[in-house]
Formats: C-alpha cells, sequence, structure tokens
C-alpha cells in the first residue's frame, strides 16, 4: 500500500533522512519510532507529498504521491484547523477540499469523535484532545485508504491516547492502512509493524516482538533499588554492558553474553550492602529504542 | 526589562530578510525619491496653434520652449488642442490667433491662450507659473523694438495678455485633484495588507501543511484565494467612492460601467499583488514591510501628487511599472477629463497586464510544498 524506497533529504547540507525504504501493507498499523529529530516528521511529509524528496521512490496505493492525493489523509503533528472556524466548518471544509458534500458522513463523524457537542464551537476554543479528534476528523472526511499521523497522541491524556488507539484499531479493521509516528513505546507496542530511525537512517524493523532481535544476543538483568548515582557509574564504567536503564525502584541492566550473573552481582554488591537478587528478564521495547538509539548516537 | 530588550534584539538577529528590508528598504527608497522628486516639471508636452506664424508669435514659443519647460507640437485648431489634454498627450495647450501681430503692431494687446491640465495640482501651478514669464520684459522687450526704424508707438504695459484657461477643473477644486487618487491609495493598502498576509499567515499557523496536503490544484488555491478578496475590495471601492461623492462633490463618471471595468482591474491588479507578497514572504511582520515597500513609492512617484513631468526621463520608467499610475490617468480620464475610452485603453490594458502577471507570478511562486 505504501511503498518507498531510497527516500533521502537533506536541510542545508545536513542530511535528515538518509537512503531509508519501507514497504507497508494493506490494513496495517505501521509504527516509525525514533527520537526526536531522528527524521520521523521529515519522512511523513515527503510520503504526503508535501516536501519533496531529494531522491528516492515513493508509491501510494500503486500511485505517485500527486495522483494518490484522494487515497490518503493527513494529520500533522501541530493543530493544523482553522482556529477561527466552527468544528462544522473545519469538517465541511476538508470533506469539499477532496470534494465531499455528504452530510450524513461528516455527521457521523462527528459522533464517532465525540464532537457533536462542540460543532459550532469555535476550532480554536477545543481542549487539545478535542482538537486532535477533529484534526482526525477532518483526515477521515474524503473516507481515505490511508492515514498518515504524525504523532497523533503526543500532548494526549492517557485516557483519551486509549480511545484514540481504539479507533485505530477499528480504522485497521476496517482495512484502512495506518501510518505513525510516535516516541512512546507503549504506543509501539500496539502497531503491527515497526521501524527504528535515528539520526536519519532507518535502524531496524519489524514486528514489535521480533525487532527485539536488533539487539542481537543480548541479556536483562533487573533487580529493586532506588536509584544510585554511584552505582549507575559503576556499571557505566564497566565492561559487556550495554544499557543501564532506572525505572522507578527497579534497574534494568542489559548485558552482553559474555558478562555473568556473578560478575554483574559483584559490580552490585560494591556499591550496596545488601542489594536484591537479580532476576533475568526479557528485553522491552523501550531497552530497544535506547540501546539502538544511544549505540547510533555513539557510532555516528 | 534587560532581558526582554535582549530577546527582542535577537529574535530580530535572526531574520536577515526583514534586516535587509529594516536597512535596504529606507536606502532605496531614499535614494530613488532624491533623483526623481522634483516639483518643477520638464518638457511637459504642450500642444499649439499659432495662425499667426510671426516673429512675435516665434518669440513667445521659444520662450516656452527654452526653459526646457514645455516641448511644444503643433496640431490643426483649437478645439484638437483640448482634445490632446484631454486624451493626456498633452499638459498644456497654446493659442495664438491670426491676428497677433496685427493687433500687437496697432497696439491692440492681442489676446493670447494658455491651456492647463486642472486634473494634476501642482502642475497646474507650475505652468501658470510659468507660461506668466513669457510676459516677462526679455521677451516682450523684442516686442516694442520690432522695427529698429518705425517709431516705438507700443503704450501698454504689456504688449499681449496671456489667458490661463484650467481645463476640466475650472476652479481648480482640491478635492477634484486628490480625491480620485486617494480612492486608489486606499485600495491600495487595505488590498496589499488584506491579502498580503493571508498565505503568510497559514503557513505560520501551519494550517498550510494540511491544506498542502489535500488534492488541490495551484490555480484553483491561488484562484480561490484572491476571488474572495477581490469582492470585497471591490464593494469597499464602491463603499469609499460613494462616501466621495456623497461629502465631496465628487464628479460622477463619463461612464458608469468604464468606471466598473476600472474598478474591477485594479481590484485584481492590488489583491494579486498582495498574494504574490504574501507567497514571497516568510513572516506577516515581512509581508507588512513589503507592502509599504510598494505603496510608499506608488503615491509618490505615479503622478499622483507630483506630476510625472517633473521626474527625470531615467527613472520615469519605474513610474510605468506602478500600476497606480495607470489607475491615476483613467481615474482623472473618467471623473473629470470626461477622456475617451480610446485614450485610455493602454491604460486599461497596462493594469490588465499586471493582473496576469502577477496572477501567473503567483501560480509560479506557489509551491505544494512547505
Amino acid at each position: 500500500m505504501i511503498h518507498a524506497a531510497g527516500l533521502t533529504k537533506c536541510f542545508n547540507g545536513h542530511t535528515a533522512v538518509n537512503a531509508i525504504s519501507l514497504d507497508i501493507a494493506k490494513g496495517q498499523i505501521f509504527g516509525l519510532l525514533g527520537p526526536n529529530a531522528a527524521g520521523k516528521t521529515t519522512t511523513i511529509r515527503m510520503l504526503c507529498g508535501i516536501i519533496e524528496a531529494d531522491a528516492g521512490e515513493i508509491l501510494i496505493d500503486e500511485m505517485r504521491v500527486a495522483q494518490a492525493k484522494m487515497g490518503f489523509g493527513y494529520v500533522a503533528q501541530s493543530f493544523g484547523q482553522y482556529e477561527e472556524l466552527s468544528v462544522w466548518e473545519n469538517l465541511q471544509f476538508y470533506a469539499q477540499m477532496y470534494g465531499v458534500n455528504d452530510e450524513q458522513r461528516l455527521h457521523l463523524l462527528l459522533q464517532r469523535y465525540a464532537l457533536e457537542p462542540f460543532k459550532d464551537q469555535m476550532a480554536g476554543a477545543l481542549s487539545g484532545g478535542y482538537q486532535r479528534r477533529l484534526a482526525l476528523a477532518c483526515a477521515l472526511a474524503h473516507d481515505p485508504k490511508i492515514l498518515f499521523l504524525d504523532e497523533p497522541t503526543a500532548g494526549i491524556d492517557p485516557v483519551t491516547r486509549k480511545l484514540l488507539w481504539d479507533d485505530f484499531y477499528q480504522l485497521s479493521a476496517q482495512r484502512k492502512t495506518l501510518f505513525v509516528t510516535t516516541h512512546y513505546m507503549e504506543e509501539a507496542q500496539r502497531c503491527h509493524q515497526l521501524a527504528f530511525m535515528a539520526a536519519g537512517n532507518m535502524i531496524a524493523t519489524g514486528t514489535p516482538d521480533t525487532i527485539k532481535e536488533a539487539l542481537g544476543e543480548v541479556k536483562v538483568y533487573t533487580t529493586q533499588t532506588p536509584y544510585l548515582p554511584a552505582l549507575h557509574h559503576v556499571l557505566r564504567e564497566s565492561e559487556g554492558i550495554v544499557l543501564i536503564n532506572q525505572f522507578g525502584t527497579e534497574l534494568r541492566v542489559i548485558v552482553k553474553p559474555e558478562v555473568t550473573l556473578t560478575s554483574l552481582e559483584n559490580i552490585i554488591n560494591d556499591v550496596i550492602d545488601q542489594p536484591t537478587p537479580l532476576q533475568i528478564s526479557e528485553p522491552n521495547l523501550e531497552d530497544v529504542f535506547i540501546a539502538l538509539t544511544q549505540d547510533k548516537a555513539v557510532t555516528a | 526589562m534587560r532581558a526582554m530588550i535582549k530577546k527582542e534584539l535577537l529574535q530580530l538577529r535572526r531574520d536577515p530578510r526583514l534586516i535587509g528590508l529594516i536597512v535596504v528598504m529606507p536606502l532605496v527608497l531614499l535614494i530613488l525619491f532624491g533623483v526623481a522628486l522634483k516639483l518643477e516639471p520638464q518638457n511637459v508636452k504642450m500642444a499649439y496653434v499659432d495662425k499667426d506664424h510671426s516673429y512675435f508669435t516665434d518669440l513667445i514659443k521659444t520662450s516656452l520652449w527654452t526653459d526646457g519647460y514645455f516641448e511644444l507640437y503643433e496640431v490643426t485648431s483649437k478645439a484638437k488642442i483640448i482634445e490632446e489634454i484631454r486624451a493626456g498627450r498633452a499638459k498644456a495647450g497654446l493659442y495664438i490667433d491670426g491676428s497677433f501681430s496685427e493687433l500687437l503692431t496697432e497696439n491692440k494687446q492681442p489676446h493670447v491662450t494658455f491651456y492647463v491640465d486642472g486634473t494634476m495640482p501642482s502642475l497646474t501651478t507650475a505652468m501658470k507659473y510659468q507660461s506668466a514669464s513669457t510676459t516677462d520684459e526679455s521677451v516682450t522687450n523684442d516686442m516694442y523694438f520690432s522695427d529698429p526704424d518705425a517709431p516705438n508707438i507700443v503704450i501698454a504695459d504689456t504688449p499681449f495678455i496671456m489667458d490661463t484657461q484650467v481645463l476640466f477643473n475650472p476652479d481648480e477644486k482640491e478635492t477634484w485633484f486628490f480625491l480620485p487618487g486617494v480612492i486608489g491609495v486606499l485600495i491600495m493598502q487595505i488590498a496589499l495588507i488584506l491579502t498580503g498576509i493571508t498565505v503568510v499567515r497559514e503557513r505560520e499557523k501551519q494550517t498550510l501543511e494540511q491544506l498542502l496536503v489535500t488534492p488541490i490544484s495551484k490555480t484553483n488555491f491561488i484562484i480561490g484565494k484572491l476571488l474572495p478578496y477581490v469582492l470585497i475590495a471591490l464593494l469597499d471601492f464602491y463603499f469609499i467612492l460613494a462616501v466621495g461623492w456623497g461629502l465631496f462633490e465628487l464628479p460622477q463618471p463619463s461612464s458608469h460601467l468604464l468606471l466598473f471595468v476600472l474598478a474591477l482591474v485594479y481590484v485584481a491588479v492590488m489583491i494579486s499583488l498582495g498574494l504574490l507578497i504574501s507567497l514571497f514572504a516568510k513572516t506577516q511582520q515581512q509581508a507588512m514591510f513589503i507592502a509599504i515597500f510598494i505603496i510608499v513609492p506608488s503615491i509618490l512617484l505615479s503622478g499622483f501628487i507630483f506630476p510625472l513631468e517633473a521626474i527625470p526621463e531615467a527613472v520615469r520608467y519605474i513610474s510605468y511599472m506602478i500600476p497606480f499610475t495607470y489607475f491615476v490617468e483613467i481615474i482623472r480620464g473618467l471623473l473629470i477629463k470626461q477622456t475617451l475610452l480610446i485614450d485610455l485603453l493602454y491604460a486599461y490594458g497596462a493594469l490588465l497586464g499586471f493582473v496576469v502577471v502577477f496572477v501567473t507570478g503567483s501560480i509560479m511562486k506557489f509551491r505544494k510544498t512547505l
């Protein structure tokens, strides 16, 4: 449904996106992950045709982007609807831009996103969550096959975020293809397919389960301890440590296979008097995300 | 407060285009106006009829020529003089009757008629002053002693009398001079500011990004942006005109249809120019500056306040690149001079040309990418 090959974009001599390729099948929810400035927004904008790629090829539903515009919708990262128009007027405007005059359909969209009560309210007066819903409704006004969503849940409360994701699944069930950029791990977990981007490069692709393989052979140990700068320092200095990740009182240490449980325990015992025993765990997406991006930062 | 001042200065420094406008704009305008703005007209076209063709009448004509003030050309009749001025080909006229020499030698003070286009205030005053010099002693001296053998029989203070006739605006009403042009200035300001920010605002508010994803074509985008503002500015034009008629006894046009065409085309020029500005500017502030950069020279170099004839030939072509120049020409023609359409066609054509250039420019400049 979405095909890109060798996509490259430079801004003032700086390569924002470096020869990335992707193929997304119909009905998939595709998550593009990466830290800020990884090139996610540039990629999604190139796919939507609002930034011209310096090199590479894009096919949307087998068509060039300019010809495929009727077939996709786009929700930009920032609120792009007209603040001085009402919810209904915005929706109607975007529908008409695609030649859609089916008011029935627009009313259904309002209902779907619980916007009916705010129908006549100015879009600028809506809360962030409802602005996002309006943006989605506008992007869906012409019933596109593909939806590009640039960080659709950034700055959105968890309840609304869940509602939105429920909606994304419904759209996916209707055989719509969703392209989502995010840096929320729990959202990445919800995608069918993932791609990791860092510093303009595509560094890993796969499903949420298989993408963990990108870390290669590693072991994950966890222990219960509050944040101790001294411990972090010692660990960082040790051989074979891939990543140290503190979650509240849980410390996750990802190490290369050659690091043994005892050697790690010894390091920790030097700093803490009575440590809780180390547990063996599995890498989670966040481990992968941070390890891969820091890796990239080191090699770059 | 210091932090605030520093922040503002830093922000300004980060907008090189704005700095360029702040520095370059005054510089360019100052030099331009310094060179171009003169009150003394040069080579004002003057249509004349000299039925006497005598040594005396040559003296008058030569005195008009020599200062470089008037550029004389001959026409066939008195009616032709007025026609030439009405058409805008001449700004002044001179009529000398066949009996001039005869009356002069008989000391009967012949009359010479000097015609002035009354639609240009400063030009009218300057021309009247200039023409008065033809009765100066330096000119008339030779008339007293034209024939060294003949006795000096001239008794009158001045050998001949120069009658000045202000055409089209005989009472020299100031409102007639300025009001027609003022309408154009107001519309220019409204239109340029109104549309000057329309695309930049969409860019700044980030609605453009969302808009560019839609399948709208470049032409539809541009025309869709233009038309509503053309309509609004057109209504505004008539509103201003109506107030002018109501409050200041502005004359009725020779043709309402032609006035409407002028309003429509002129408004279209200004709106499309505004849109073009909006496509070039990166911020609303820049758009405002560019608009002012266009408005100020338009007012000063269009012949609206200072006569075109006073602008040196070398820079006068700039005047002809200003749409407002043609507006002034047409509106004066329609409201005051009753100029025939045929003599205004080139000005209408020029305005239409600007519309085509600006709209095409906008479509070409508009990118469907950020």
